[in-house]
């Protein structure tokens, strides 16, 4: 399950509030309801590795702002 | 024109001019354009009053407060209005007019009046407030919305400032063991270099509006009082304009200053902005987390259905299966002892009807052979009876033949001897090598004898033979004999 770069955490807990509505409403079959839960867990643990951990990258452009 | 006075003597009744007309104190207001402390404790200002335009000086004049006044008025002032004595505001001082005839003219400040400067600030306020709500902007930074996870965070701060180590304190270490990324942007942030110096970090903030979630302004520590610069229009409105939500945490009790009106939040201490921020990640997190739990929870449920539903749809199955195969099973008993019964059937009839055929057929065949049979034994008997009469003539015949010839032989033998002697005699002379031997030759053809030429062609080979040998010739011409002369 990829997450494509330069998601948002508005679009992540878009989309899983979307999956949720989703399974809540529409019932999926099993086989669809296992892609769904696997896609929302893989956007669950993006978003808490996002939180909780440092990205090299981000960390780059604040040096670069910060000597500016 | 007799009469001169001395520069002394002029100053000494100016003085008493004065003196006799301002007996006692006067209340006056003015903006104070300057203020030194000095080291001995007494404060010199300058104090000003401007024209309509704001620009234009229309009157000056120094005053002094004497160190044992200023050590009373300095903290009533401050602590009423929630600001320093400092250069720019407008003030109501209680003064003595007083002329020294080498100092000049000076007012000696005996009182202040505090509220007249909160006044004076209100009123400002009020005149900001109504200014940036007739632009329309004055909500324009709260209308942003804020990010989700404000974690990318640009702070307005004095370095120095104990609040924003408070602030950096509180993000960083935070329980939950968030990251956040900060960038200082150094401002002044007391005095009248504190508008600019304000203005000039949104400034500088501003091309990283899309890399950054929110801005923080915080202060705290040091002096407690110098807010004026947070009731500034300039600053104000560089804040409604700006396109990422601005947090305040200025620190202070009194009343809200403009910034803290315009902001997108207002906090009372950098570390309630930190821990508003924390919050929002805080409830981002749980958030998530809940939704996931939830949805699982949800999928659980679902799973648990359809597997009610399949275990339901199963037995339902298995007895419809089991009632149908018995059915099948039942009709299949039928049809097999129906089937046994009419091949019973068919077959008995079959084989009735091929036992009739078998004795028509036997009775036939039976017949024909008793006549063939009859017959043959019949012809047989004949044969052997003819048979056995020809033999019994037969032998009868030849016994007379052997009685016959036993009779004649003798005699017979004689006469046939001689005949033969006489045939013997007649064959040697007409013998083929006696005629040759007479001259004569015979031709043949092909291993015939040839007497008709006509038979022959020209060219054809024949051979000759002599009574001492053969040859071979070719026809060379053929005459022959003509039929009629015979």
């Amino acid at each position: 399950m990829t997450i494509k770069k330069g998601l948002s955490y508005k679009e992540a807990i878009g989309e899983i509030e979307e999956i949720l509505r989703q399974i809540e409403n529409d019932e999926p079959d099993v086989d669809q309801l296992s892609e769904k839960v696997k896609r929302l867990s893989a956007l669950v643990a993006w978003c808490r590795d996002k939180l909780h951990n440092t990205e090299e990258e981000i960390e780059k452009i604040l040096k670069e702002i910060e000597k500016s | 024109m007799n009469e001169r006075l001395s520069l002394s003597e002029l100053n000494g009744s100016v003085k008493k001019v004065l003196a006799t007309n301002f007996t006692a104190p006067v209340w006056v207001v003015g903006e104070i354009s300057e203020i030194t402390i000095h080291s001995n404790g007494h404060c010199y200002l300058t104090l000003i009053e401007k024209g309509d335009s704001e620009d234009r000086i229309v009157a000056q004049a120094r005053a002094t407060i004497w160190s044992y006044t200023f050590r009373m008025l300095r903290p009533y002032f401050e602590t009423t209005t929630g600001q320093q004595l400092t250069d720019g505001i407008k003030v109501l001082l209680q003064v003595s007019v007083e002329f020294h005839e080498l100092y000049g003219f000076s007012l000696n400040v005996r009182n202040i009046d505090p509220t007249y400067t909160l006044g004076d600030q209100a009123r400002k306020r009020r005149e900001i407030i109504q200014q940036l709500t007739d632009e329309g902007v004055i909500t324009m930074n709260k209308e942003l919305e804020l990010p989700q996870v404000p974690q990318r965070i640009a702070v307005i701060s004095s370095p120095s400032a104990a609040g924003y180590e408070d602030f950096m304190q509180q993000l960083t270490a935070n329980s939950r063991g968030f990251h956040f990324y900060t960038c200082l942007f150094p401002a002044v942030m007391q005095g009248h270099l504190a508008e600019q110096s304000i203005v000039n970090a949104l400034d500088r903030i501003y091309p990283y509006e899309q890399f950054f979630d929110l801005v923080v302004i915080i202060r705290g520590g040091g002096s407690q009082v110098d807010l004026s610069c947070f009731d500034n229009y300039k600053v104000a409105y560089h804040i409604t304009q700006f396109p990422l939500p601005v947090l305040t945490g200025i620190g202070h009790e009194k009343d809200d200053s403009i910034v803290d009106l315009v902001a997108h939040t207002r906090l009372k201490t950098p570390t309630a902005v930190a821990e508003f921020i924390l919050e929002g990640v805080a409830n981002f997190e749980d958030h998530i987390q809940q939704l996931e739990q939830e949805t699982l929870a949800l999928v659980e449920t679902q799973m648990e259905e359809k597997r009610d539903y399949l275990e339901e749809l199963a037995r339902v199955l298995s007895s419809l299966v089991r009632n149908q195969l018995a059915n099948k099973r039942s009709d299949l008993i039928q049809l097999t002892w129906k089937f046994q019964q009419e091949i019973k059937l068919s077959l008995y009839g079959k084989r009735h009807h091929l036992d009739r055929k078998l004795q028509r057929l036997e009775h036939l065949t039976g017949h024909f052979f008793f006549v063939r049979n009859q017959k043959v034994l019949y012809v047989a008997k004949a044969l052997t009876d003819s048979i056995f009469r020809g033999m019994v003539v037969q032998r009868q015949r030849l016994g007379d033949y052997l009685e016959k010839y036993s009779r004649l032989s003798d005699k017979q033998l004689a006469v046939e001897r001689h005949r033969l002697e006489m045939a013997g005699q007649k064959a040697t002379m007409s013998d083929p090598e006696n005629i040759l031997k007479k001259g004569f030759s015979i031709t043949t053809f092909q291993g015939r004898r040839i007497e008709d030429p006509g038979f022959l062609k020209r060219g054809d080979t024949i051979k000759t033979y002599m009574a001492q040998g053969s040859m071979l010739s070719e026809v060379v011409e053929i005459n022959q004999k003509d039929k009629n002369d015979n």
